[in-house]
């Protein structure tokens, strides 16, 4: 196990996407509001992309894969952005709040 | 970009210290336009790092798509669900630890493992345009003709579900 070198390696880049995804847990746990939530599940997304991509950047030789791997992963986040929003308008709409410590109950 | 200039060193030092900090903004801020514009913020660093890392098609689908899509949808619901206007309550302090643990366990367990990798060095190049779209439609067996066919049909399936559920009765 060689030491932490200074120039950028590829463990550089995957610790900062790991503390990049542990932040975007906290806040996953910790927001009371839903669309907060969202912003740590987008933080996570964006922290797992640029881990594949500086992985093959430094290890792999066809590092197209991962780019298109990052490229599916932003599609993706967006389709479920979407869905969510219009989740949360339609849950403001009939509840006035989407505070998730008041939504606790599934009846219409 | 060479990795052994002492700019790379620098930038890649800024960059993450400033998104590390965006980011713990976002998820601390009771303002939640204001936690959509750091985490906004953070994107921009990570396609920053997308052209560090040779890639720079996908640093603009990052500021396309993410911010000018995601973001940009994520404060529309908020002024739509008025999260804007008041303050968001303060989790409890159980919860917050809770929070901070779990985090904190997910990082014992994936930095040692990290450091204690060893991967083989490549030889650092590139990809263009070109090769992406290529290897989209590409048919063969290392083509992703097939994902890229059903990301299509997920996004609209998502489009149509988001105005069927939003729309009002």
């Amino acid at each position: 196990m060689e030491p932490l070198g200074l120039v950028p390696d590829f463990r550089h880049f995957v610790i900062l996407s790991a503390i990049l995804f542990a932040i975007g847990l906290y806040g996953l746990l910790t927001r009371r509001n839903a669309i907060g939530i969202l912003m740590g599940v987008e933080l996570m997304l964006n922290a797992a992309a640029l881990q594949f991509v500086a992985f093959a950047h430094f290890t792999t030789t066809k590092p197209v894969e991962a780019a298109i791997m990052a490229l599916f992963v932003i599609a993706i986040a967006a389709a479920e952005t979407v869905i969510a929003m219009a989740i949360f308008v339609a849950l403001f709409r009939a509840r006035k709040s989407i505070d998730v410590t008041r939504i606790d109950e599934m009846r219409y | 970009m060479k990795v052994e200039t002492a700019v790379y060193s620098i930038l890649f030092y800024g960059f993450a210290a400033a998104s590390i900090l965006m980011a713990l903004l976002t998820v601390v801020s009771r303002r939640l336009l204001r936690a959509a514009v750091w985490l906004m913020f953070v994107l921009l660093f990570t396609a920053g790092f997308y052209v560090m890392l040779g890639v720079p098609f996908l640093a603009g689908v990052q500021v396309l798509v993410y911010i000018g899509g995601i973001v940009i949808l994520i404060a529309f619901a908020i002024m739509l669900t008025s999260s804007n206007e008041l303050l968001e309550d303060r989790p409890t302090l159980k919860r917050k630890l809770l929070g901070a643990l779990g985090a904190l366990i997910f990082l014992g367990i994936t930095i040692p493992v990290i450091l204690a990798s060893e991967l083989p060095n490549s030889n650092q190049s590139g990809v263009s345009a070109e090769e992406i779209g290529k290897s989209l439609l590409n048919y063969g067996a290392t083509g992703f003709v097939l994902p890229f066919e059903v990301v299509s049909l997920l996004l609209l399936a998502a489009v149509i579900g988001g105005i069927v559920v939003a729309r009002k009765k």
